[in-house]
């Protein structure tokens, strides 16, 4: 294809939607602007996101995402979190074969320069403190625990580029470490589903799977509030749980994708000549 | 026939979309490069997910001023600050779906790279039209 017939497609692709707006925002096929007014759902969802008057409906959290995140709609996000939990699986299960170890001590100076290195030795400290500060306060500002696990796998990436393989396993991120955190974070989350219902059995009461807040017929719950401080509940233990397992999992994958090419090679071809 | 400006600008961010699904579906289909496909397919990934931020988009007070964010302000609200709040504020269900979407994305375009590197690595290629030519 010759570079003029690429700018022609482009500039006649342009032209496309920018004749086609004029013509629908005239009124082509009745087109309007958003309107002022949503769904009666999503009203229904602000309206009980946070009213102490309704609190048999109320998830009692100020953010109406981790809201709906991980309350009204708990299991969508359980289930989520094994789409997630299968393909960091299925990338290790790929990678079966071929030690993550790193190895013996590498001779001389390896990574980047010195000035690349102390920043950042600094900014990894920085970038963790936003990471936990996302997923901490996910049940009250913009944020949680998806977020705060996807912000805090940066670390250990700029780490295991900065410095080197070796650095990072001897700062004890290895492969089964972060399987053992990633595991741990999803028993979590399971125990935090059943833990309103497990109490509350134990006292003979009734509950519901993933309860937070009471519900009508199912008066137990946790408490949204502690010394004062809102917690959402369950929220609060939901984000710092889904983070250990978000994060654990990104950084599985970081250190299987830093592995050498020729270690890779080493194996595979060694496989194909045993037969 | 008058034209708004707004509403103007606003349908063609909605036909831009529209158009960027179009691409990234060619990209996905026509290109024969495994490691083009992915990124077409985070195109496509981002591009949907735009699209369902902008269906829960409420055009309060006017459709070209800032929208507000689903997020209580207040610690203690009484009862007219949650109805003003319940009529201002924009759909959150449609963000709720997104985040989790985007972090499920990442990590199926990284299980579709170690894929693609599996198959460079075993056959050397990642043109798919050479590797369905392949006989294991």
């Amino acid at each position: 294809m010759g570079r003029w017939q690429k700018v022609v497609i482009t500039a006649s692709m342009v032209a496309f939607v920018a004749l086609l707006a004029l013509a629908l925002s005239a009124g082509g096929l009745g087109f309007t602007l958003p309107a002022g007014r949503v769904r009666d759902v999503a009203r229904w969802y602000l309206f009980t996101t946070f009213n102490p008057d309704l609190e048999l409906f109320s998830a009692m959290a100020p953010e109406g995402v981790t809201s709906i995140v991980w309350d009204y709609r708990g299991l969508d996000t359980l289930f989520e979190t094994a789409v997630f939990f299968l393909a960091i699986i299925g990338s290790v299960a790929i990678m079966r074969d071929i030690k993550t170890g790193g190895g013996s001590k590498p001779k001389g100076s390896t990574g980047l320069s010195p000035i690349v290195k102390t920043v950042t030795r600094i900014t990894v400290g920085i970038i963790l403190a936003v990471a936990a500060s996302i997923a901490l306060h996910g049940h009250l500002t913009p944020g949680g625990g998806f977020q705060g696990g996807a912000t805090a796998a940066v670390a250990p990436l700029l780490i295991l580029v900065i410095f080197s393989r070796y650095y990072i396993e001897r700062l004890g991120v290895s492969k089964n470490a972060m399987l053992a955190i990633r595991s741990l974070g999803l028993v979590g989350i399971a125990v935090t589903a059943f833990i309103v219902l497990a109490v509350t059995s134990l006292q003979g009461g009734v509950a519901y799977v993933f309860q937070n807040q009471p519900k009508p017929y199912a008066p137990a719950g946790m408490p949204y509030e502690v010394g004062g401080s809102l917690t959402g509940g369950t929220l609060l233990l939901f984000n710092i749980f889904e983070m250990f397992a978000v994060s654990a999992g990104f950084t599985i994958i970081f250190l299987l994708l830093a592995i050498p090419e020729s270690e890779v090679l080493g194996v595979l071809r060694g496989g194909e000549d045993g037969h | 026939m008058a034209i708004n400006i707004n509403s103007y600008l606003f349908t063609v961010l909605t036909l831009a979309i529209f158009m960027n699904l179009a691409i990234s579906l060619y990209g996905i289909f026509a290109r024969p490069s495994l490691i083009k496909k992915i990124i077409a397919l985070t195109i496509l990934a981002d591009t949907a997910n735009t699209l369902a931020i902008m269906v829960g988009y409420r055009g309060w007070p006017s459709p070209s001023q800032p929208v507000k964010p689903p997020v209580l302000t207040v610690l203690k609200p009484s009862r007219e600050v949650i109805k003003e709040f319940a009529s201002t504020s924009v759909d959150p269900l449609p963000q709720a779906l997104v985040l989790t979407a985007i972090v499920i994305g990442l990590a199926v375009t990284l299980f579709l790279v170690f894929l693609t590197l599996q198959i460079y690595r075993l056959y050397g290629t990642t043109d798919v039209r050479k590797v369905a030519k392949l006989r294991g």
